[in-house]
């Protein structure tokens, strides 16, 4: 795979029909309009016209093609006529066309070439324009309208499959039913291009249309959207798992449409070489044309989640139980439009983590896009205006001209056949004969136990610091600070094969979830038994064994086997199980080779159906083929021999003790798990413990349940729900093994640094199995080995920050001495081959020159900055040296997310990048307009993918009053950012803080992952002016020990990735490159500096400067030298200063220069990107590996060439107004009111205006209504983003996503002309870390109202799921119905919900928060304040609903609810006071 | 853990010092495990355990401060004992405020953990309930021999054992431990404890041959036709002396034979009464935990007084800060910055008084230490009947060394590979005998290292 190339999409979707299927010219020119209102969330290239293309799938224009047939041809079409739209090159591949169609009996009409005007397209487009051609067909003779269309879906695969290798062939749609108009052109200019959209007898009933935003530059046109069934905004990230997953399933198809020898001509169900939606789509409407339900094919593929939804109907559970035996969800954000000509439909992923808004008409017509707005209707037009919650879907049936509401389309699929007949009769739960689980410790007696642990490298330190906690807490250890040790591939102490694999995390184009917030989203079901076709629904199907997780005990292992074993009377045919046993004497790859070939022998002759591999040995030799390469060679073999949908394979292994080497088994293949050794280790040490079996019953089921947290930890990472989407997933990048063993056994990994081969494995298994042996020869009164790989232990793995280093730098820092220094120098620059990095030696073309000619220190400085900390995770002394010191030298310090104390930011202590993480602590226009820079944080190296936690003790009054909260209150941030799911996200993102502070750069923060070129290449399209390329082995103040050493990758392959990866795409001179990761001296800033660094952070260097020891335990609030704590006692021992930091720096600033000096180069300026100037050392250790990917040189620019990367959008709408009302900024005591339309395509309004006031006024801001807003029509994503005290915003008519995000103060209030329950007035994410301000809608709301509020006051009438999620502050009052998963990880704040229909408590998510009722004399203050607080919405929106409730307030204060977290004792109802 | 934010450093009981002045029983108590556990649980468990890397036998010291604190006796017992072959010895003599504990991360401003302590604690509370040092039956029939039974000869018995491998063990004195023994006073380090070990290694499969000196009562060469391997620890005994006039003079005393003899008293061992100092004016040249020992011994020993000069300051004294502590207590006056010019004798050059010169600290040398410099003309004298040198000591090279060729380096000390083994294959060697005067602990990890070696060379 070609990282540089490759690409990640995002978009703007929709559609638009007439329910009574009438076409019209209209229709066709409002979906175009509607996908020119959504430019901004697509991308635009310079010349304004290339784009990364667009689209329309549009219902068959049967009066335009008679006339141009008839016109152009002179051909009366028949009544059966199907047009395809081709993009093709030349004539033979024409030939291919009429060869297929004859041969398949269809008669090809005559080909027609689509008339475009090529003026409208950009320089690129232009380049790689194919011939458009349309081919009009019909049938030969006779034939059903269904088999006409099965005829043209058969000759349209078989054409594929004739011309896969010509790549500039693609057939856009080839239907009767529909026709694609698409292409690389913009929204405004696809009328231009495709004349035929002008001609007035182009009449349409419906339309799907498309924008899309792809992260790299090289656009190509068969990639724009629609598909021939789908448009899909999103990404689909369990696509790898979905490919292999269709492949398998493809082994053993029958369908009543085709027969075996027409399927044999149409399979691959998905294509080589395409995107994820084009996958999608590919399986869609393989299930459509095989005759599947409409519904019940998009339900199979993106289904809601069912599995911990107690509150769903059972019926409609069983649908999905029993869909979900052949069809795992193709999971990830996804709003999905799709059609099959009869039935067009939205669906929405199972976490709604899409917007798709609906409007239904008056005059019969619906429009579902991404934002509300995009067709100016007249408001009395309008029916109903609403949107999709998670998991949702809605459809049109074109032939009765009827609305499918979600709950009309599920009961529709609950009834379609007796799913929960079906599933009782047929799936059988292994629960069911498992009487007490961990009842029979004795199962874990092993012989030759130490042997066995020291094999499979379980020291003393694994059990300390990965089992015990297990044990103890039921989940898994939380650890400090960052991974300094090397790559698996690189040590030389015992490493385990698991640590060749770095997990992979979402980041930018999809979101990770939050497993333990949005849990009700997620499931470890696992199933065993063989798949059966999946065209055909029968009660068989159903059957199944299933466990509730993928981990077995030895009670669920024993029953398991007991279904394959044929002297138990349970024994089922197909569950027939056999062991193989993976233990080898000699010759790795042989034996692995060997093993596989019985397994399929076994499987075809034997019927095995349950393959159990097994590395117990005899207890004498126990030397094991690694567990997960055996289970990834086995799975591409099955696969070759189409006889994987047959098996389920269960690994019993010694290798799987913690969630990082349990999750790689399942994502290359194993069903389940049985980690006999790790039991074995947890039942010696509870046996020593002496606990009761009670006692030790329940702590085996703390580890059972911490690897299954862990399990969806490790998935959420991904944004993946279900254990069923993330196996076969291979979602890990493999770093320094040989091709040879990743092309047999991960072949679906990106493989990063080819390196070691079966023989060096081999060899380090005999090495590691010698050292097992060796509690034979000696006896040992510790048999155990000791550890040191999470800590530093003498002779054992190497640690970048071990003690001698430590002492080093802190002695350097003291005396700024060059001679303690070079100490430092000495001990990191002549390490040996640790790092990536030191594989590197100097070759420069030039000749050294006098140390004088090179740039002053000055120079230098200006490049250096502190990496992003908190005032939270670090001490108020270490977070002011580390700002003062960078500020005296002219370099930048980080505030990390959590703000900044107001007294500070105009002072010399004022941090110069300011950050935005997921929890949005702090973050006011104050804070944002105090930046140089503003860094969004989208992964941190130590714990991509994962949110954190400042627990409540580390809360103090002064980190309390800066992230608006109060103290003792536990601060959840979480895992994704919840206004960035998709590229398109970020953009805006990046738009409204360009708006809140035009002077700031805008940077991101990624993290290095095989991919992060292609992210980074999306990120410098979004407008970023910087990005940060973060190393894995990062820091945190606190994160899961297997997230700091198994997740993100060492910096030098991301940076040379993204360096390169932006050069390709021509986007390296828009950007700023920075990272970090382990930097410590001179030679690392040139090396980061050669491979395409401008500057360079700091972050445990910089702590180790002021003190810290790397004691690694900043997350117990017990940092001995004052850093890492909050405890004024510990504070009273920081003995940081600025001059350490200084003298450090100086030390580092001044080898530098030397360095540049011997390459012969005055300015560091002219050595970025020049990895020329590096070569490998010559060592017997470099040979083994591949370095050529880092080193490479790609064309182009190497570093930043403008000032600022400036966004598309330049916001003229708001910049005007601010003219306006810059009187009132100047003179606050005359107010202005200012009367406005606005439409969707005016985002961010008041962020732009908030900003000015507070470059002046903080968040003081001015005097309430200084300035009044009245707005009429759909405002644009981001209303009222960061607003400022003194702004009020009225508007009457809708708002789309994020209104209020980050609102300080001010007042938002939105009215709809129309108001009842159908009417929603503003979409997801709305006040999304509010630190003040109120926001009234008369109307209903999206999902995740109030997340991470913080102090805004909010009424509304609705909300979708989640809302009040992790809300920290505020008080939120809802008249009207909310969504599920109501206040999870709410730790603040209060919320009154008006519960009519008495269903509330079914959507609260109770683990941190309780609902109380107030009508009692208790609650009289409550009770009053509602009061009070509806007289007052009612004077703002006149709300209809508020009045009736005001009006009989003796009923219907009754049916309010009070939700507060369970720890807050008093409520504070005055949000400003707090308590 | 890391309950240092609670609980301060409480060092394990101590007799007083005029109680103990009056005998040479040990003066700590061991702790009990309602003192060990908490004071363990002070423990940060750092990433980089300083205390571990300070310690020259890496000993894992956070896990067994853990599992200490976790009161798993058992656990903490096989970790102790794992690395360290006699970690109750090792507890109650090591300089801990220069080694593990001065390195210890609380001892920045908290007060260190009380490593030592704890450690004997570990392995004597360990031994009361029961628990013992392991080793395996012997698995071959070829045995090694041990010349020296001293840290580092113990130490290497102790690994090879462990693995199976029988030992010979020869030693000159009628009692094993070599400076454990004879070095170091009773109030420091019972004997009974060095013997148990003795005892335990005896019934693993060591012969002991005391009273038997190598190149006298056997010959060297036997030991090589014998042995699969021999490993030579026969420690530093050359006392140093200050070169200066008199040196020789009547009570004058070397270190180590003062405290020999009077270690030979307490065992009821033939002694020469000429070391005896009761009611004497003594005066202890040295600053290091020789030094101390001759100190406290001589106060025992019923000294009128005692005086210890030194020619640095009191930051620069090398010993323990623990052991100046105590003889301070015992009763022990300190001069600093003195440095001996002659003794001053009376006709029967009997030891009258000494006359020193004061000294300053100049700059810093190569090795970061501040030079000594002489003040001239800054006599002064200091009344005496007895001068005990402590001030260091040079391996004693037997003949049998150059005989057999094994080389030795200018000072006399034994040169060994990375593998310690020396000049002439199959002989190894390891303590004060190659590295010249340290520590008991250093001793204890070139035995252990050795014992490795011999065994991956010659018994795989």
């Amino acid at each position: 795979m070609d990282l540089l190339k490759s690409f990640k999409d995002n978009c703007g979707f929709g559609l638009l029909a007439n329910i009574k299927n009438i076409p019209s010219h209209q229709n066709l020119q409002d979906a175009i309009t509607a996908l020119e209102r959504m430019m901004h969330r697509g991308a635009i290239a310079a010349d304004k016209k290339s784009g990364d293309g667009s689209g329309l799938l549009l219902s068959m224009p049967k009066e335009f093609i008679k006339k141009i047939a008839k016109e152009e041809a002179g051909i009366d079409l028949p009544k059966q006529i199907a047009v395809g739209m081709i993009f093709m090159r030349n004539l033979n591949q024409q030939e291919v066309i009429d060869r297929i169609c004859e041969k398949n009996d269809l008669k090809v009409l005559f080909y027609r070439e689509v008339p475009i005007d090529t003026t409208a397209l950009g320089q690129q487009a232009l380049e790689t324009l194919p011939r458009i051609m349309q081919v009009f067909i019909t049938t030969n003779s006779l034939v059903a309208t269904k088999r006409f269309e099965a005829l043209l879906y058969l000759t349209r695969r078989e054409i594929e499959n004739a011309l896969k290798d010509d790549e500039d062939f693609y057939i856009a749609s080839f239907s009767n039913k529909v026709i694609s108009y698409k292409g690389l052109v913009m929204p405004t200019h696809i009328k231009h291009f495709y004349k035929d959209l002008n001609d007035p007898d182009f009449k349409i009933s419906f339309a799907l249309f498309h924008q899309r935003f792809s992260t790299n530059t090289l656009p190509q046109w068969r990639l724009a959207q629609p598909f021939r069934t789908i448009a899909h905004n999103g990404e689909i990230n369990s696509i790898a798992a979905n490919r292999y997953n269709t492949f398998m399933k493809s082994e053993d198809l029958e369908s009543e449409v085709f027969s075996k020898e027409e399927m044999e001509r149409i399979l691959p169900i998905t294509q080589k070489g395409i995107s994820d939606s084009a996958s999608l789509d590919n399986m869609f409407e393989f299930l459509i044309v095989n005759g599947m339900d409409f519904f019940k094919a998009a339900r199979a593929l993106i289904p809601a989640p069912w599995q911990n939804a107690p509150h769903m109907d059972s019926k409609l559970r069983a649908f999905y139980e029993y869909m979900s035996v052949c069809f795992e969800a193709w999971d990830g954000p996804a709003a999905v439009s799709l059609t099959d000509g009869r039935y067009i439909g939205c669906i929405l992923d199972r976490n709604g983590l899409r917007p798709a808004k609906y409007v239904v008409t008056k005059d019969d017509r619906i429009i579902i896009t991404s934002e509300y707005g995009v067709l100016d209707i007249d408001e009395d037009l309008i029916v109903e205006r609403g949107k999709l919650k998670s998991g949702e879907m809605i459809g049109v049936d074109l032939k009765f001209g009827k609305v499918m509401k979600p709950k009309e389309i599920d009961d529709y699929l609950k009834d379609a056949n007796p799913y929960d007949k079906w599933l009782m009769q047929n799936v059988t739960y292994l629960q069911e004969f498992l009487e007490v689980p961990f009842s029979k410790t004795d199962a874990y007696e092993l012989d030759s136990l130490k042997k066995r642990q020291r094999f499979h490298n379980i020291t003393e330190e694994v059990i300390e610091m990965v089992i015990e906690p297990m044990i103890k807490d039921g989940k898994e250890n939380t650890g400090s600070m960052g991974d300094d040790t090397p790559l698996a591939a690189f040590s030389e102490q015992q490493r385990n094969f698991s640590h060749f694999f770095k997990q992979k995390f979402a980041q930018v184009t999809n979101p990770p979830i939050d497993p333990i917030r949005e849990k009700v989203v997620m499931s470890l079901n696992t199933g065993f038994g063989e798949i059966k076709n999946i065209l055909k629904e029968t009660p068989q199907r159903a059957t199944r064994l299933k466990s509730i997780s993928p981990i077995l005990m030895e009670e669920k292992f024993e029953i398991l086997k007991s279904f394959g074993d044929p002297s138990k009377p349970r024994y089922k045919e197909c569950y027939k199980n056999k062991t193989f046993s993976t233990v080898f004497e000699k010759d790795l790859k042989g034996s692995l080779e060997k093993l596989v070939k019985e397994i399929v022998r076994s499987v075809k002759e034997e019927g095995v159906r349950i393959i159990i591999l097994d590395d117990r040995g005899d207890g004498e030799n126990i030397k094991a083929i690694p567990m997960a390469m055996v289970v990834g060679r086995l799975n591409k073999v099955l696969l070759e021999e189409k006889i994987r949908h047959l098996t389920t394979t269960v690994a019993v292994t010694g290798e799987a003790y913690d969630t990082h080497s349990c999750a790689l088994l399942v994502a290359y293949g194993a069903n389940a798990i049985y980690p006999y050794l790790l039991f074995a280790t947890v039942n010696e040490y509870l046996k020593k413990q002496k606990v009761s079996p009670y006692q030790m019953r329940n702590m085996f089921k703390n580890v059972y349940s911490a690897l299954n947290k862990g399990f969806l930890k490790i998935m959420s990472k991904m944004g993946i729900s279900t254990i069923a989407s993330y196996r076969n997933s291979s979602l890990f990048d493999v770093i320094g093994l040989s091709k040879e063993i990743v092309d047999d056994c991960f072949c679906d990994s990106v493989m990063l640094l080819p390196g070691l081969g079966y023989e060096d494995i081999e060899n380090r298994l005999n090495r590691y199995y010698n050292e097992a042996k060796e509690v034979e020869r000696v006896e040992m009164l510790f048999p155990l080995k000791i550890g040191g790989f999470y800590k530093f232990i003498h002779k054992n793995e190497f640690h970048d920050f071990g003690p001698l280093v430590t002492n080093a730098i802190h002695r350097a820092s003291i005396t700024g001495d060059k001679k303690d220094y070079q100490t430092v120098q000495k001990l990191i620059n002549q390490r040996g081959l640790k790092m990536i990095r030191d594989f590197f030696e100097f070759k420069s073309d030039r000749e050294p020159i006098s140390i004088e000619r090179v740039e002053p220190k000055e120079e230098i400085f200006k490049r250096f900055a502190t990496a992003a900390m908190s005032l939270g995770s670090i001490s108020p002394e270490a977070h002011e040296a580390l700002a003062l010191a960078m500020n005296k030298i002219g370099g930048q310090s980080n505030s990390g997310e959590g703000g900044e104390a107001p007294e500070r930011l105009k002072s010399e202590k004022n941090s110069k990048i300011k950050q935005i993480a997921s929890g949005r602590f702090g973050v006011t226009p104050e804070y944002l307009r105090s930046a140089e820079e503003i860094q969004i944080k989208i992964a941190q190296g130590a714990k991509p993918g994962e949110g954190g936690q400042l627990p409540g003790h580390k809360v103090t009054p002064l980190i309390a009053s800066l992230r608006y909260t109060i103290p003792g209150v536990t601060l959840i941030s979480p895992p994704p950012h919840h206004d960035i799911y998709s590229i398109e996200d970020l953009a805006q993102l990046i738009f409204d803080l360009k708006q809140v502070n035009p002077d700031a750069k805008i940077a991101v923060k990624l993290v290095s992952s095989a991919g992060v070129g292609t992210i980074a290449a999306g990120v410098a399209k979004a407008y970023a002016d910087k990005i940060i390329i973060s190393g894995g082995d990062g820091g945190t103040g606190a994160a899961p020990l297997s997230s700091i050493k198994f997740a993100g990758n060492p910096w030098e392959l991301g940076l040379s990735e993204a360096h390169n990866a932006l050069k390709v795409n021509n986007l390296r001179g828009m950007v700023h490159l920075q990272t970090d990761g382990g930097l410590k001296t001179g030679m690392d800033i040139i090396k980061a500096a050669l491979l395409g660094a401008e500057s360079y952070a700091f972050g445990t260097a910089a702590l180790t400067i002021i003190g810290c020891k790397i004691l690694r335990i900043c997350h117990l609030n017990r940092c001995s030298v004052g850093i890492a704590t909050q405890d004024e006692r510990l504070r009273e021992h920081f003995v940081g200063t600025v001059d350490r930091l200084i003298n450090y720096f100086t030390l580092v600033a001044e080898e530098v220069r030397e360095l540049l000096a011997s390459l012969g180069y005055e300015r560091l300026e002219d050595i970025i990107g020049r990895s020329d100037l590096l070569k490998v050392v010559d060592h017997p250790k470099a040979k083994k590996f591949d370095f050529s990917s880092i080193l490479m040189q790609t064309p182009g620019v190497n570093t930043c060439q403008v000032d600022s990367n400036k966004p598309f959008d330049e916001n003229k709408f708001e910049k005007d107004i601010l003219k306006k009302v810059y009187s009132a900024i100047e003179n606050p005591s005359s107010p202005i009111v200012v009367t406005e339309q606005i439409k969707n395509i005016n985002r961010s309004f008041g962020a732009l205006i908030s900003g000015e006031i507070a470059k002046y006024y903080g968040n003081n801001g001015l005097p309430p209504n200084t300035i009044t807003f009245k707005l009429k029509g759909i405002a644009g994503q981001s209303l009222g983003a960061f607003l400022i005290n003194g702004i009020s915003i009225y508007l009457r008519g809708a708002g789309n996503d994020y209104v209020g995000k980050g609102m300080n103060g001010g007042k938002i209030v939105i009215t709809p002309q129309t108001q009842g329950e159908l009417f929603s007035c503003a979409g997801n994410t709305c006040l999304y870390g509010a630190t003040g301000g109120k926001l009234y809608v008369a109307g209903s709301v999206g999902e995740r109202f109030c997340i991470r509020n913080s102090g805004a006051e909010a009424i509304v009438e609705g909300t979708g799921d989640h809302a009040c999620e992790y809300m920290t502050g505020g008080v939120v009052i809802i008249l009207g119905e909310t969504g599920i998963n109501f206040g999870a990880g709410m730790t603040g704040g209060v919320a009154f919900i008006y519960d009519q229909k008495h269903n509330f408590i079914d959507k609260l998510n109770q683990d941190l928060v309780y609902a109380t009722r107030i009508d009692t004399d208790e609650r009289d203050e409550e009770r009053h304040f509602i009061k009070k607080k509806l007289r007052e919405y009612i004077n703002e929106t006149g709300s209809k609903k508020a009045q009736c409730i005001l009006d009989n307030f003796r009923h219907t204060i009754r049916d309010f609810w009070m939700v507060i977290p369970k720890d807050m004792t008093k409520v504070p109802l005055n949000p400003e006071e707090g308590d | 853990m890391q309950n240092f934010i609670n609980l301060e450093r409480i060092e394990p009981k101590k007799r007083s010092s005029n109680e103990r002045k009056k005998d040479f029983k040990e003066i700590y108590e061991v702790y009990k495990m309602d003192e060990a556990s908490p004071q363990a649980e002070r423990c940060i468990q750092c990433g980089d355990p300083y205390c571990h890397n300070k310690c020259p036998l890496h000993n894992f010291i956070p896990f067994w401060l853990k599992s200490t604190a976790g009161k798993d006796l058992e656990l903490s017992f096989k970790i102790s004992n794992e690395t360290n072959p006699f970690p109750e010895i090792t507890g109650r003599v090591c300089p801990q405020d220069r080694l593990c504990e001065g390195a210890c991360t609380l001892n920045d401003g908290y007060g260190a953990i009380t490593i030592g302590a704890i450690e004997t604690f570990i392995s004597e509370e360990g031994f009361k309930q029961g628990l013992k040092p392991s080793f395996k039956p012997l698995v071959t029939d070829k045995r090694v021999a041990v010349i020296g039974s001293g840290p580092a000869g113990f130490s290497a018995a102790t690994y090879l054992l462990r693995a199976g491998i029988g030992v010979d063990m020869f030693e000159k004195a009628s009692k094993p431990g070599g400076l454990l023994t004879f070095g170091i006073p009773n109030f420091k380090l019972d004997k009974e404890v060095v013997f148990r070990r003795f005892r335990w290694l005896e019934e693993a499969g060591l012969r002991l041959h005391l009273n038997t000196e190598v190149g006298k009562d056997i010959s060297f060469k036997d030991l090589l036709e014998k042995y699969e391997a021999v490993f030579i620890g026969i420690g530093a005994e050359k006392s140093k002396r200050a070169n200066i006039e008199n040196e020789d003079a009547q009570g004058t005393f070397l270190a180590i034979e003062f405290l020999r003899n009077i270690q030979n008293k307490i065992f009821n061992l033939p002694h020469d009464s000429k070391y005896n100092v009761e009611g004497k004016r003594v005066v202890v040249i040295g600053g290091g935990d020789t030094a101390m020992d001759c100190i406290r011994t001589s106060i025992r020993e019923g000294a009128q007084s005692v005086k210890c000069l030194y020619r640095r300051d009191e930051e620069n004294m090398p010993g323990s800060k623990k052991e100046y502590k105590n003889a301070l207590e015992e009763g022990a006056e300190f001069i600093f910055n003195a440095s001996p010019k002659k003794i001053v004798v009376d006709e029967q050059r009997r030891v009258k008084a000494i006359q020193m010169q004061k000294t300053k600290l100049g700059e810093k040398d190569e090795s970061g230490r501040r030079r000594m410099q002489i003040i001239e003309g800054s006599d002064f004298t200091v009344d005496a009947d007895v001068v005990i040198f402590a001030l260091g000591f040079d391996p004693l090279v037997p003949k049998f060394l150059e005989e057999n060729g094994i080389k030795t380096n200018e000072w006399g000390g034994i040169i060994v590979d990375e593998n310690y083994e020396t000049s002439k294959k199959r002989v190894f060697s390891g303590g004060d005998c190659y590295r010249g005067s340290d520590l008991v602990v250093t001793a204890a990890f070139d035995g252990r290292e050795a014992a490795k070696h011999i065994i991956e060379k010659y018994f795989k």
